[in-house]
């Protein structure tokens, strides 16, 4: 059996400190020089500035590059983001401490596209899970010159370092809450649950290149067959995000530790269902990749003896061709399918919601319809560049009036229709 | 487009990557492109190996169009 302890230290304020930084009576204090010092550590890195955001100030972030919550291993094998910060030890065992309520947000001038709003109050704030965090806002600018995959690059693992920083202040800190996930193997869980229907979640990863990519213990999931992987390790950041264009769909860094597919998974497990594991595929830009690796989604579901799956899509477009392909596939082999997708049909929302459909999918969850339009009213304070919101996904030029106020679709606002449900709209 | 075309009377040829979707959205003549990003070429071959594959997929395209069909049809290029 595997074990994870998450213990949580509840963060309700993130203060600029002058001495080091720290976490005490749940402020995290946060010295700028330290943070700039390890985002400077990298020569590709020129300029660093950190602000403050708390929930409900008058603030935009955008555009917004990943965020990451602050987590620190303190029992068992391996670190946080394996292949990336830590080594590559298998993860997901013994005890990590999280700074529950804090975020690393990145930013600054991202290579191409300059994506993603998070708003701090105001409506734009009702749509973003990240207007509920206190985040340490890192504004970071490249030398000049530097290529666009080596610019997300460190920004990416800029993003890590800082966020490891930050979660290493709380690896003496007594947490406020412990919460444990205990995983059998399916020898263990079957014996266990023989009369429980067999659940495993197939989760698809965004893979379609520069800006569109993840990665899985620092392997580009576009160069990855699908596999399994158990869903203690993703809280240890075994799944980072290294993608933003379109941000309402993506899943940030944040979103994989945090995956409340894999957690309420578990809050079922041995109750309703017997959740036998994780399986993850990815979505590439070559009809081959996509029949090969939905090809495999459902070779594992069925290794795996399942019942169900539930499928979570990242992203929207061509994968929803990938999505469609897993769940036929998968229904194919006897398998029932739960498909959790968001749509993009129209302003008017009258559009067919998927560019691709199968009568198999009958069973859909959706994170929202993307190109609702949303009117965000101006901030007194915008950490990162404003001047981009007309060229955005789900921008339009001019989109800005006299007044300040900016229309947008909702797609552009970071996490609003995330595929996972890690996010606030809801037909209720 | 594929659809208003054919409507009026000319058959189309829909070069695309992910056929599944030519398929659902009702192309009746479908040729394999390469990639999404890059369906009438490759980066990664050289300039005469990259005029090469072009030229199969018009050829196939061509030859497609030529061809009566009673189904929606998949032609896959021979490289």
């Amino acid at each position: 059996m595997k074990k994870l302890e998450l213990g949580n230290i509840l963060i309700h304020d993130v203060q600029f400190s002058n001495e080091g930084s720290k976490v005490e009576n749940g402020v995290l204090y946060v010295n700028k020089e330290e943070i700039c010092k390890i985002a400077l550590e990298d020569e590709n890195i020129a300029s660093c500035e950190v602000f403050l955001a708390r929930p409900g100030e008058s603030v935009r972030i955008t555009p917004v590059k990943d965020v990451i919550e602050p987590r620190v291993k303190v029992e068992g094998k391996g670190g946080i983001f394996p292949g990336w910060i830590a080594k590559v030890d298998t993860v997901g065992e013994g005890r990590t401490h999280v700074l529950k309520g804090a975020a690393v947000v990145t930013t600054g001038k991202i290579v191409g596209f300059q994506e993603g709003i998070i708003d701090m109050s105001g409506p734009g704030a009702d749509y973003t899970p990240f207007s509920k965090t206190m985040n340490v806002v890192v504004k970071m600018e490249p030398v000049e010159g530097l290529k666009q995959h080596e610019h997300e690059y460190a920004l990416r693992i800029a993003g890590f370092k800082i966020a490891c920083f930050l979660g290493e202040l709380g690896r003496n800190v007594t947490p406020d809450e412990v919460k444990t996930y205990e995983f059998d193997n399916i020898v263990e869980s079957a014996a266990k649950y023989p009369n429980l229907p067999r659940v495993a979640y197939v989760q698809m990863l965004q893979s379609q290149g520069l800006l569109h990519d993840t990665y899985v213990y620092g392997v580009d999931a576009k160069k990855t067959l699908t596999t399994i992987i158990t869903p203690t390790e993703v809280m240890d950041g075994a799944i980072v995000s290294g993608n933003c264009v379109s941000s309402c769909d993506k899943n940030p860094t944040y979103v994989h530790m945090n995956n409340p597919v894999v957690t309420d998974l578990f809050e079922q497990h041995g109750k309703t269902l017997n959740f036998v594991g994780m399986i993850i595929t990815n979505e590439n830009v070559y009809l081959a990749d996509k029949e090969r690796s939905s090809n495999w989604s459902a070779k594992l579901a069925k290794y795996l003896g399942c019942d169900g799956v539930i499928i979570s899509q990242e992203g929207f477009g061509n994968p929803d061709t990938d999505l469609i392909m897993n769940t036929k596939k998968i229904e194919a082999e006897g398998i029932k399918t739960v498909i959790i997708t968001d749509e993009y049909a129209g302003r008017d929302g009258k559009s067919q919601s998927l560019a691709d459909a199968d009568p198999s999918a009958d069973a859909v969850v959706t994170g929202g319809n993307a190109n609702q339009v949303i009117v965000l009213p101006p901030m007194e304070t915008v950490y990162g560049h404003l001047e981009f919101v007309d060229t955005i996904a789900g921008g339009s030029a001019n989109n800005i009036d006299a007044h300040g106020n900016i229309t947008v679709e909702i797609q552009a606002i970071t996490g609003a229709t995330n595929e996972t449900g890690f996010n606030y709209l809801s037909a209720r | 487009m594929v659809k208003e075309i054919e409507r009026a009377g000319l058959p189309v040829v829909h070069i695309c990557t992910v056929t599944p979707i030519s398929m659902t959205v009702g192309a009746n003549r479908i040729v394999p492109a390469i990639a999404i990003p890059h369906p009438l070429g490759n980066p990664a071959l050289t300039m005469e190996e990259e005029k090469h594959i072009r030229r199969k997929i018009v050829e196939t395209a061509l030859e497609a169009l030529e061809t009566e069909v009673d189904d929606q049809t998949i032609f896959d290029v021979k490289y």
